[in-house]
């Protein structure tokens, strides 16, 4: 390992720290929403779905470098209340990757035949315990791979948040290569640290899925 | 056989401007095993459906165990915990053991303990003949082993009736025997039922009434003797003679 990682190394763990809760509480803050959205839409509730669709939208015709100013200059200025940076960012970054998920719940509820809902009911249990106890259960089950594409590409998008100052991966290696620029061997460190942890989190995808396959 | 545990009278149902169902009445008794039989289309899985609320129907009442059915305050998830349903590609929950299949509804339908449901589960998994397959899920069994769990689910509710939608005909040929067996024991030991079948040694064997639909009319509504020696219509003639020679 080249002198330039290894002397600076408690730095740039302290940012790989920061990454990966960011990371890990997009991840669980987008999932939850996700669901909630994708199940609120699939199920046509009424007025909701409505808005929701727009969000999707939205959201979807947005880079995520606006939303991320959006939730850290526009929000607050609306609302008059302070967040930080690194709040800003995971609120921005669970808006986005939320947007993606729900889609990838809808395609998920699609997918379970409406034979099967109908056994449930015909056993006597409610729409909502059917839902509750086997379509979504199932549903999730299936988007598996698709979800863990989105957690592989949350993963990578945090870097952006260094643009308003949270001193994540990305941002501490730069300032790093800025003391003492050595930007190949820096960057190549960084790369290479991301690609295995994406490597790692789409093969948990894939024995959780192997595991949960029905 | 004792009062009806099933009533329905002048049943009609259509899907937008197509009726599916015309004026059907029929009533089933306590014990009594119906067979419904009729070609493709002609509204068989829809009666069964009508029957535990799966479906609405527009006009006319069907009753089960006194309580309409098509009412707004109707409980449907208790009635149809009255009614046990078996339907043509099982629909067993992918994702659960065949246990956890036949749990499911005992805890989350009747309320039981999940201990309870469980020494329950495994005694119908047993009288199926599948106790060893209790863990398994249903992707690794055969269809006939599917469609067994299948029945010990809807039984495991304790049905006053069952509703079975074409049990055997999305079976492998040497499937169907093991699957007729069970629904044989059942009708023997005096369970109220309405099959939906082609299977017409099963119909002569166990059935006490044989119903003969077409274009969503009830045509013939016979005991089984009459139906298979002297049908009535020309269509049941018809539709028997098409059925019984292959
Ligand atoms: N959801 C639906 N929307 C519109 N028409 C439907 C729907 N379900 C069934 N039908 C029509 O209702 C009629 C009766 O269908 P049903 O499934 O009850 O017939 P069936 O006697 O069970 O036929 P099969 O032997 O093929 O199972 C058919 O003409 C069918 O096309
Ligand atoms: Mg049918």
């Amino acid at each position: 390992m080249p002198d330039v990682i290894s002397q600076n190394m408690p730095f740039l763990l302290q940012g790989l720290v920061t990454t990966l809760r960011i990371a890990a509480l997009t991840a669980i803050g987008g999932t939850l929403l996700g669901l909630a959205v994708g199940v609120a839409v699939q199920l046509r509730l009424p007025f909701v779905a409505g808005l929701l669709r727009v969000y999707i939208e939205f959201v979807r015709g947005t880079p995520l470098l606006v939303m991320l100013f959006i939730c850290y200059f526009a929000l607050p200025a609306l609302m008059g209340l302070h967040v930080t940076a690194e709040q800003a960012t995971v609120l921005g970054f669970v808006l986005f990757i939320a947007a993606y998920i729900a889609e990838d719940v809808r395609s998920g509820l699609r997918s379970i035949g409406s034979g099967l809902v109908r056994a449930a009911l015909a056993t006597g249990l409610t729409r909502l315990q059917s839902l509750r106890l086997i379509i979504v259960p199932l549903a999730l089950r299936r988007i598996i791979p698709a979800l863990f594409n989105q957690y592989v590409r949350l993963l990578k998008f945090t870097s952006v948040a260094s643009v308003i100052g949270v001193q994540e991966f990305t941002g501490s290696a730069m300032l790093v290569n800025a003391r003492v620029f050595a930007p190949v061997s820096i960057l190549i460190f960084v790369a290479l640290t991301y690609l295995i942890l994406c490597l790692l989190l789409s093969s948990v995808g894939r024995v959780l899925h192997a595991y949960l396959a029905a | 056989m004792s009062k009806p545990i099933i009533i329905l009278e002048d049943v009609s149902k259509s899907y937008g401007a197509v009726p599916v169902l015309r004026g059907c009445s029929t009533a089933v008794s306590r014990g009594e095993v119906v067979v419904v039989c009729g070609p493709s289309g002609s509204g068989k899985s829809t009666l069964l459906q009508c029957i535990n609320g799966l479906e609405p129907y527009q006009s006319g009442s069907i009753l089960v165990e006194g309580v309409e059915v098509g009412a707004k305050k109707t409980d449907l998830p208790r009635l149809r915990t009255r009614i046990g349903m078996v339907f043509q590609h099982f629909e067993l929950y992918p994702h659960m053991t065949a246990l956890e299949n036949v749990v499911l509804a005992q805890v989350h339908a009747l309320r039981r303990s999940r201990k309870e449901a469980e020494a329950r589960g495994r005694r119908l998994l047993d009288r199926v003949g599948l106790a060893s397959k209790a863990d398994t899920r249903p992707g690794k069994l055969s269809g006939g082993q599917q469609q067994r769990i299948a029945i010990a689910r809807a039984l495991a509710l304790d049905p006053q009736a069952m509703l079975l939608d074409e049990p055997t005909s999305a079976l492998d040929p040497e499937m169907i025997t093991e699957v007729l067996d069970v629904l044989i024991e059942l009708a023997d030991e005096g369970m109220t039922m309405m099959v939906v079948t082609h299977e017409m040694g099963f119909a002569r064997r166990v059935a006490d009434r044989v119903i003969f639909m077409d274009q969503g009319e009830i045509i013939e509504d016979s005991p089984t003797k009459t139906f298979f020696s002297a049908p009535v219509s020309q269509r049941a003639k018809l539709f028997l003679s098409k059925i019984l020679s292959h």
